[in-house]
């Protein structure tokens, strides 16, 4: 059994994103302590889903360290994978195979046997015991993030990457993954996600990092946020009905053009 | 509405098991079974990749008798081979990567090469059951018989054949990123090899045509076949064809490497 210990789960330090001249991220840090749900918000462009591919290995770094658990994920990859779980966006899985045999794919990629028994127990938790025979395409979405949630913490990962969890889920679907990821963090794994939702960063999130053009505005809670910049006249301006919100916040911090 | 999660047993950060790296063989053994099953459940595709060249070989009875039985089953292996390889393999990377699943995967401690080695070995045991599947019926249908050594020297020669063709369609699916211009140009590889293949081996483009196709991927793999079913056949000549088939496989195995990717967004 480790030790308690207040290490970050995740160290983001100095992070450098680049496309041929265009740098997507500039000099991004970072850091996710164990137990906590840290939220990733900006615009189109802004540089979270370069900043989350970077630390999911999906992408090299051109610049900067990310460490996880420890390990560095340049000198130390599987190292790295093995201490995350992972929900992307879209996430695909291969069309022939059904729900209980993806499940037993990748705890067995992580080491893991399952007996029929253990698998049954696993649906049974997120309650699909009645769909194990099931393809991946024939469930509904709430139902696909469960089983994507699920697979990506199956080996107990110390980190829980999820890229917009809830987009496209109804209310209901999007409460019961909210829970789930509470739970989680009760539990101990420290979880980053990124969100479009405002509802969803306030709701959810002990700490937020607003991104713009490649750059973090600001880290903290979400109601330090909204306390340290509501009497800017940018986030003045963008607030409706007198309320300050941290949507007012962060469209006031990152301004009203739409970004392609 | 609420709901009642059934936790497993509670792990906080301190409290998680202790975790080892599984090792490549681990890791590969899960890819393996799931790649087999997947293959498996495809069972339609599969059969098309087979009955293509069976269906070759039985309606060559006459050809048997005119160029022997040899020149049947290596052209009708070739075939196969290049089913599998071209439209098989190819199609099925492409349909996969454009999906997202190898994005999935990459996010796993699954070390890269274990993913396209799963797919490669999936391969392997099409190509073993096709050419076994070819010999049962060329010798029920056509009565083609040979020595055991033949057929030993066959099965190596079906996979070094094999080899080639998976290469070259790893080739396309690194050079071309959407399913559905994959799909297009393996069609089209598939029918000019066959094509030009089948009709220079019979003479009907003149000596020069018949020459290139001689020393293209399906000339070389066809020749090689056909010289380990014929005692006696295999001569310096034969083990030119072989170094080609050997060089085109690292040829097209070093461009389908170096312009891979994973993911086609």
């Amino acid at each position: 059994m480790n030790k308690p210990t207040n290490q970050p789960v995740l160290e983001v330090e100095n992070l450098v994103v680049r496309y041929g001249s265009f740098q997507a991220v500039k000099g991004v840090s970072f850091e996710v302590q164990p137990g906590e749900i840290f939220g990733l918000l900006g615009p189109n462009g802004a540089g979270k889903t370069s900043t989350l591919s970077a630390i999911e290995g999906l992408l090299k770094p051109n610049g900067g360290s990310i460490r996880i658990s420890g390990h560095d994920t340049r000198e130390q990859p599987l190292h790295a994978r093995a201490s995350m779980g992972v929900q992307l966006q879209s996430t695909s899985f291969q069309p022939e195979l059904t729900i209980s045999e993806i499940i037993r794919l990748f705890a067995g990629i992580h080491g893991i046997e399952l007996s029929n028994e253990r698998t049954a127990a696993i649906l049974a938790d997120i309650k699909l015991e009645d769909s194990a025979s099931k393809r991946f395409g024939q469930l509904s979405g709430g139902q696909q993030q469960r089983v994507s949630l699920v697979i990506a913490t199956i080996h107990q990962p110390p980190l829980v990457l999820m890229d917009e969890p809830t987009t496209g889920l109804d209310p209901q679907s999007r409460r019961q993954l909210w829970e789930r990821i509470e739970a989680m963090r009760n539990k101990g794994h420290a979880i980053l996600l990124t969100t479009h939702s405002m509802e969803e960063a306030e709701s959810v999130c002990d700490r937020i990092a607003i991104i713009d053009h490649g750059q973090i505005i600001t880290i903290d809670t979400p109601q330090a946020i909204i306390d340290d910049n509501r009497d800017k006249p940018e986030v003045i301006q963008a607030s409706r009905k007198g309320r300050i919100t941290l949507e007012d916040v962060f469209i006031g911090l990152t301004g009203t053009a739409i970004r392609s | 509405m609420s709901s009642t999660i059934t936790t497993t047993a509670p792990i906080t950060q301190q409290s998680r098991p202790a975790y080892t790296l599984p090792s490549a063989k681990t890791v590969f053994s899960s890819l393996l079974k799931a790649d087999l099953t997947a293959q498996w459940r495809n069972r339609r595709a599969t059969i098309m990749v087979v009955l293509i060249p069976s269906i070759i070989l039985i309606s060559w009875k006459s050809v048997v008798a005119f160029k022997g039985g040899a020149f049947a089953l290596s052209n009708c292996i070739a075939i196969g081979l290049n089913a599998i390889g071209l439209m098989g393999y190819t199609n099925a990377i492409a349909r996969d990567r454009d999906k997202g699943i190898f994005q999935r995967l990459r996010v796993t401690p699954a070390p890269r090469w274990t993913i396209i080695a799963s797919r490669l070995a999936v391969q392997l045991v099409m190509i073993l059951i096709t050419t076994v599947l070819l010999f049962v019926i060329g010798y029920q249908f056509d009565h083609i018989t040979l020595k055991a050594s033949s057929y030993a020297l066959g099965f190596l020669t079906a996979i070094v054949g094999g080899a080639v063709y998976l290469s070259l369609g790893q080739m396309i699916v690194g050079l071309v990123k959407t399913p559905e211009t994959v799909n297009v140009t393996t069609r089209l590889v598939f029918f000019l090899f066959i094509m030009i293949g089948q009709f220079a081996s019979f003479g009907a483009f003149g000596p020069e045509i018949t020459a290139i196709a001689d020393w293209s991927p399906y000339g070389t793999t066809k020749n090689i076949l056909a010289a380990a079913f014929t005692p006696g056949a295999w001569v310096n000549q034969t083990n030119m064809y072989l170094l080609a088939c050997l060089g085109y496989t690292m040829i097209f195995t070093l461009f389908g490497i170096r312009y891979f990717t994973w993911s086609t967004k």
